[in-house]
C-alpha cells in the first residue's frame, strides 16, 4: 500500500484511523532514518533507542506538526536532533570534554557487534570521528546517502554555500587522516 | 565523483556500503514494538490527573499535613489554654473588683476597729505571754514598761 505524504499527514491528524497511519509512517521512513541515526552514534543499541524515541516524539506532537516542511524533513530534524542530544549526554555523564565524544563514538565502534566492514571501512570511520560534529553530519549526508545539498539546508537550517564547504574540509581532513594512518 | 577522485583519492577508493548491520528481523519487529511503547504512553496519559492538579499534588499534600496538624494539636490546645487563661483571668478580676468596692465602703474607723478586731482574736494564757515577754524583753526594758 503506498500512500503518499501529504495523505499520510491528513489522515495522522484526524482521531480515527491515526494509528494505522502512524504505522505507516513508521514503516514508510523506520530504515532511512534508522540508518541516519546509525551513522551518527554508531552503536546499534543506542540508533534503535534514539530511533524509538523519536517515533514516540512525532506521536506526541503529531498536533503540532505545522506543514511548513514536509513530514520527512521534520522526521529528519527530530532524529538528528534526538541524537546529538544523546550524545551530549552521554558526554556529560562520563564527564568527557566537549570536544571528545569522538572518544565515547570509538569506544561505540569497536565495540559493536554488528560492525561488519573491513580495515578500510574502520578507518574511515575512525576518521569521520575525527570531524566536529556538524561536519560529521553533513560528510555523512553527502557521501553515504548522496543526499542534495537543498535538502541537507533544510534539515540543518544552514545555507547550500556552507555545507558545500564544509564537506569540502571534511573530505580533506578524511583524505588526510587516511594518509597518515597507513 | 570525479571531484571527489581528485581531492581524496584514498578516500574514493574505500567501498561505500554501509559497513554496519542490523539484528535479524530488526526492521520487521520494531512497528510492533513501537506500537506497544505508544499504547503504554497512552495508558499512562489516560490514568494521570490534568497536568495542573499533578504538579501541584506535593504541595496540596504537604498543605494538607500541615492543616491536620493544625486541627489535631495546635488549635484544641489554643483553644483551652485561652479559655483557661481567660477564666483565671476573669475570676482575678472579680477578686480585685470586690475586693476594692469593700475597701472603698469603709471609713477609717471601721477599718481600724476591723483590724483590731483580727488582732484581739488571738487569746494567750498566761504562761505563754510570759514566755513570749521573757524571751523578748530583758527585765529592765520590764521593769521600765511595768514603771
Amino acid at each position: 500500500m503506498h500512500i503518499g505524504d501529504q495523505e499520510l499527514v491528513t489522515i495522522l491528524k484526524k482521531e480515527n484511523n491515526k494509528e494505522l497511519a502512524f504505522q505507516l509512517l513508521v514503516k514508510k521512513y523506520q530504515e532511512k532514518l534508522y540508518w541516519h541515526i546509525r551513522k551518527i552514534v554508531l552503536d546499534h543499541d543506542d540508533a534503535d533507542d534514539i530511533l524509538q524515541n523519536t517515533f514516540v516524539k512525532v506521536w506526541k506532537n503529531l498536533e503540532n506538526f505545522r506543514e511548513e516542511s514536509g513530514i520527512y524533513t521534520w522526521l529528519y530534524r527530530i532524529a538528528t536532533n534526538e541524537s546529538l542530544t544523546f550524545i551530549n549526554s552521554k558526554k556529560k555523564r562520563s564527564m568527557l570534554p566537549l570536544n571528545e565524544a569522538g572518544d565515547y563514538l570509538m569506544d561505540n565502534l569497536e565495540a559493536d557487534a554488528y560492525f561488519e566492514g573491513d580495515e578500510m571501512q574502520k578507518k574511515l570511520q575512525k576518521a569521520i570521528l575525527t570531524l566536529p560534529e556538524k561536519q560529521r553530519l553533513v560528510f555523512n549526508m553527502k557521501y553515504f546517502d548522496n543526499m542534495k545539498y537543498q535538502d541537507m539546508a533544510e534539515f540543518l537550517d544552514t545555507s547550500v554555500g556552507a555545507l558545500k564547504a564544509s564537506y569540502h574540509h571534511a573530505v580533506k581532513k578524511i583524505e588526510n587522516y587516511i594518509t597518515v594512518n597507513e | 565523483m570525479d571531484e571527489l577522485n581528485n581531492i581524496a583519492p584514498k578516500l574514493s577508493g574505500i567501498k561505500k556500503d554501509p559497513p554496519f548491520r542490523v539484528p535479524e528481523n530488526y526492521f520487521e519487529d520494531l512497528p510492533a514494538r513501537l506500537q506497544s511503547r505508544i499504547a503504554q504512553l497512552d495508558d499512562t496519559k489516560k490514568e494521570k490527573p490534568n497536568t495542573i492538579v499533578r504538579i501541584l499534588k506535593p504541595a496540596l499534600g504537604l498543605a494538607a499535613s500541615f492543616a491536620i496538624i493544625f486541627m489535631l494539636v495546635y488549635w484544641p490546645l489554643s483553644k483551652f489554654q485561652g479559655k483557661y487563661a481567660g477564666q483565671n483571668q476573669a475570676g482575678t478580676e472579680a477578686v480585685d473588683e470586690n475586693y476594692y468596692s469593700l475597701v472603698a465602703g469603709l471609713d477609717e474607723n471601721s477599718l481600724y476597729s476591723l483590724l483590731q478586731e483580727n488582732e484581739t482574736e488571738e487569746q494567750f494564757n498566761d504562761e505563754e505571754l510570759a514566755s513570749y515577754l521573757s524571751t523578748t524583753f530583758n527585765d529592765y526594758d520590764l521593769f521600765a514598761e511595768i514603771k
